[in-house]
């Protein structure tokens, strides 16, 4: 009983950390539309920065928090507003990129400045016991309180402060704010600024118990997205008992499930079962996307010009297949980046394609590695095994399907994320994928004479596997499926009342690409000789959508691109800081693409129309250029009343402009 | 008084609004009238911030605001209700309200635009969405008389709206001028427009066609600019 009470009390203390992060994470996306699934890579920015400012230049500890939430907090939600401003109109898609881009980057610049072992970060709350039933730390009592009253504060201001409503409104009509004598970008500032510094908080608040560890802290305030989710992303009031829940349980799954064989990986999983159980059955009216409003469509790119990508085709099949004459001892980088391509490539059908994101394609090529070890280990042949990896990593994309049915865009986004770390933190440690050792052997194919399993014969089979998936891919865009997809992309609803199942086509394009992603995951453990848990880390599928974004818009060069980018050019950078930097370029880089106006992914999204809303920079010039009297006089139709007949057509209507300014109630 | 001296505006590359002088004197109600697409809204849009003129000035009572963002022009008197249902879908009639009216006058302002639209009294927990289209155009119509506006822009504001709500409306709008703000409405209903407003411009294909009293307009003229 007091072991219970003891969990529960700790469960109450940590829920109430994922509950501030939460209730922040809530606040911004209320008001602006954008998910910040680098919310957790704030709040490990606030706890490194916490941590450089009182143990490395001894600065008190008040006075070092007041700091690290003032820059982090406030610099970074302003600069959040921007990112956020700028992605106002753009698909879901975009919106996701940007702040997953924030998720690598951060951590893997923390990790690059600091080094990637942990560190210990010391208690600075006071931490005597206090007994209430049993002991209780006056840390816990601290953080509980805390979080109590920032979920009263912030839920009364929303429901009673003008600037709360205004936050409410500005994510739907900023113009209709604006109208209403309230500036949409003042209040957004708030919003970004409230978010943000609460986020830092619990960054700061849940260093102590883990260290310094830049994954492991972005990904415990990660946890919070459970919360948010019992909130159903808007209710302030239930984000914060979401926190309590997820910690509760968390705390309470550690005490009971943790000595049970078999269940070792439910209590860290815990969060994300939560989270993808509660998206599951949340009902749909609840879910309601925010900031879609205004949001723009995908756009694809125009097809190439077969003059043009004929030749290009050859040249790249022709210089792949003399590949292995010139790179020497590092062809298996090759090998591993043309694996990437089919992921790639498959990812694409989905996030490009058809607009629906997947952050975790990394567990179906898991699940793919897996299935073929085992098959390989059961006699099954070498072509056969493959291609059944392939196949059972479709019925776990089919899974996926579900919430993709269920749920709007973000959502989709949220849920995978969700469904990504729970396969890697409770399917892949069981004894059933890797085995016990965490390890299994992935064997190459044999076939008389023709030496397939050294690196070069082994590179070939990769390439015209490869190739084969690559077409698999054009086809599908090509066919019919090809159009609903891009259809689906486009308008679900229009689709849908053209008659068509969309339910059926998004269950087809989930398969594919898990399927796809499967033969991918089994050809990667023979480069090798033999395959682990990991490789499939949850972060390289962040890491995928990332680079995918940054390799342009077609459908097949953009794989090549990114494969390229993520597998093929860090292993030619030797020097050790710069490739420290590379993950950190790739998240930064992605962002940028989201962003900024003019390069890749976004390139149509922001180029023009800025200024439905006002800004001190607007570039107000640039659409004056657009209309400039030259061009009115030049190309309008201005028969008989042009502008020499008068400032408003002929002197007859001047005159009476004239008369009616005049004649105001004579 | 609200002037809009020799605008010239549009949208990426087209332009919608030439030369358009127009002037919507104090205590006056000004009829923008035209055919679809003769820019209309664009005017209103203009006039209130939501565009920027490529060229042109917009002075309301003496001050040059053409370089405004919408709110500081909302701040000094100018009320646009907007195209469509002007109302944030998301938030109760309440919170509207709340956000419609000036800083510190929330209760009163509640109680002043339920005395004005009972139904709204009715519904002030409501989700403004789940409002019926007359109900929400309402709810965005009491902006025009919370805002304690010196000058009101009205954009189609009867637009798919039943019969008997429309005539509810324009009960709204001559209790409105009766408060002494000046109006400028953009009808579909001509003729209701022409028996309330003092003057009348009729717009085409972006250019002031016609000015005058509703009187000296007659039936042909404004069919001819609607048939183009």
């Amino acid at each position: 009983m007091n072991a219970f009470i003891v969990a529960v009390i700790l469960g109450l203390a940590t829920g109430s950390i994922y509950a501030l992060a939460a209730m922040g994470l809530v606040l911004t996306y209320k008001t602006s539309g954008i998910f910040n699934f680098a919310q957790g890579a704030v709040a490990a920015a606030a706890a490194y920065l916490f941590y450089t400012l009182r143990q490395s230049d001894g600065i008190p500890w008040p006075i070092a928090a007041l700091i690290s939430v003032a820059l982090i907090g406030v610099v970074g939600g302003l600069l959040l507003e921007r990112m956020g401003y700028a992605l106002r109109e753009a698909p879901v898609a975009s919106k996701v990129v940007a702040t997953v881009g924030l998720l690598v980057g951060i951590p893997a610049l923390l990790a690059a400045w600091y080094g990637s072992s942990s560190r210990p970060f010391d208690h600075f709350l006071p931490s005597h016991p206090v007994h209430l039933f049993v002991n209780v730390g006056t840390d816990q009592i601290i953080i509980f309180l805390l979080a109590s009253a920032s979920a009263v504060g912030l839920s009364l201001f929303f429901r009673r402060a003008r600037l709360g409503i205004g936050m409410q409104a500005v994510v739907d009509d900023p113009d209709l704010l604006s109208l209403q004598a309230r500036n949409p970008i003042v209040v957004r500032r708030w919003a970004w600024t409230i978010g943000t510094s609460f986020a830092a908080v619990s960054g700061i608040l849940i260093a102590p118990t883990i260290g310094l560890d830049a994954p492991i802290l972005t990904l415990l305030v990660v946890q919070a997205f459970g919360a948010a989710a019992i909130g159903s992303f808007t209710s302030i009031p239930r984000t914060y008992v979401g926190g309590l829940i997820v910690g509760v349980t968390t705390a309470l799954s550690q005490l009971y499930l943790a000595s049970h064989s078999g269940f070792q990986g439910v209590p860290p999983s815990m969060p994300f079962i939560i989270l993808f159980v509660v998206l599951l059955v949340t009902p749909k009216r609840l879910l309601l996307e925010k900031g879609t409003r205004l949001a723009r469509r995908l756009d694809f790119a125009p097809a190439l010009n077969k003059r043009i990508s004929v030749p290009t085709t050859l040249v790249g099949l022709g210089l792949l297949i003399a590949l292995p004459q010139f790179v020497g001892f590092r062809l298996p980088l090759y090998m591993t980046g043309l694996l990437f391509v089919i992921l790639f490539a498959s990812l694409g059908l989905l996030v490009r394609t058809s607009g629906q994101v997947s952050l975790c394609h990394l567990a179906f090529a898991a699940v793919g590695a897996s299935s073929f070890a085992h098959f390989e280990s059961f006699g099954i042949p070498w072509p056969l095994a493959v291609l059944l990896a392939g196949l059972v990593t479709v019925p776990i994309g089919a899974i996926l399907a579900i919430p993709a049915i269920r749920l709007p865009g973000i959502y989709l986004a949220i849920a995978t994320f969700g469904f990504g770390i729970l396969m890697q933190r409770f399917v892949f440690t069981n004894r059933v994928m890797f085995g016990s050792t965490d390890s299994l052997t992935a064997p190459r194919p044999h076939l008389g004479s023709f030496h397939l399993g050294t690196d070069t014969g082994y590179y070939y089979v990769i390439l015209g596997i490869t190739v084969a998936c690559c077409v698999v891919v054009v086809l599908v865009q090509r066919s019919r499926l090809g159009r609903l997809l891009r259809a689906l992309g486009d308008s679900p609803v229009a689709l849908d009342a053209h008659g068509t199942n969309t339910n059926f086509v998004r269950l087809l394009v989930f398969a594919i690409s898990a399927g796809l992603a499967g033969i991918a995951g089994a050809l990667s453990g023979p480069v090798t000789g033999f395959t682990d848990g990991l490789t499939f880390d949850y972060s390289i599928s962040l890491l995928l959508l990332a680079v995918l974004a940054l390799s342009g818009r077609r459908a097949l060069a953009s794989a090549f691109i990114a494969g390229g980018l993520l597998q093929v050019v860090p292993g030619y950078i030797t020097n050790a800081t710069v490739s420290a930097y590379v993950p950190a370029f790739f998240g930064v880089a992605a962002v940028a693409v989201a962003v900024v106006p003019g390069i890749g992914f976004a390139k149509r999204f922001l180029v023009a129309r800025r200024v439905r809303e006002r800004r001190g920079a607007s570039p107000v010039a640039e659409r004056r250029a657009l209309v400039r009297p030259e061009v009115v006089v030049a190309g309008a139709p201005l028969s008989g009343t042009g502008r020499a007949g008068g400032r408003n057509g002929d002197n007859r209507v001047a005159e009476r402009v004239e008369m009616a300014r005049l004649g105001a109630h004579q | 008084m609200l002037e809009l001296l020799d605008i010239n505006a549009g949208y990426e590359g087209s332009t919608v609004l030439r030369n358009v002088t127009l002037y919507v004197p104090d205590r006056s109600v000004v009829a923008l009238l035209g055919p679809n697409g003769a820019g209309k809204t664009t005017t209103l849009r203009v006039a209130s911030g939501l565009l920027d003129p490529a060229q042109g000035r917009i002075v309301l009572d003496g001050v040059d605001m053409t370089r405004w963002p919408p709110f500081a022009r909302a701040e000094r008197g100018m009320c646009l209700i907007p195209e469509g249902r002007g109302v944030f879908a998301a938030l109760s009639v309440r919170d509207n309200l709340r956000l419609q009216s000036e800083p510190g006058s929330e209760s009163d302002s509640i109680d002043r635009a339920t005395q004005t639209f009972p139904r709204l009294g009715q519904r002030l927990n409501q989700v403004a969405g789940t409002l019926s289209g007359g109900e929400q155009q309402m709810l965005a119509l009491a902006r025009a008389y919370l805002a304690n506006a010196k000058v009101v822009l009205l954009d189609e504001v009867s637009m798919g709206l039943a019969p008997v709500i429309v005539d509810e409306i324009f009960e709204f709008i001559d209790r409105l001028r009766s408060t002494g703000v000046s109006l400028l409405i953009v009808e579909q209903y001509v003729q209701r427009a022409l028996d309330i407003a003092d003057y009348v411009y009729v717009l085409n294909r972006g250019a002031i066609n016609f000015v005058g009293e509703p009187q000296e307009i007659e039936g042909e003229a404004i069919l001819e600019s609607y048939l183009g």
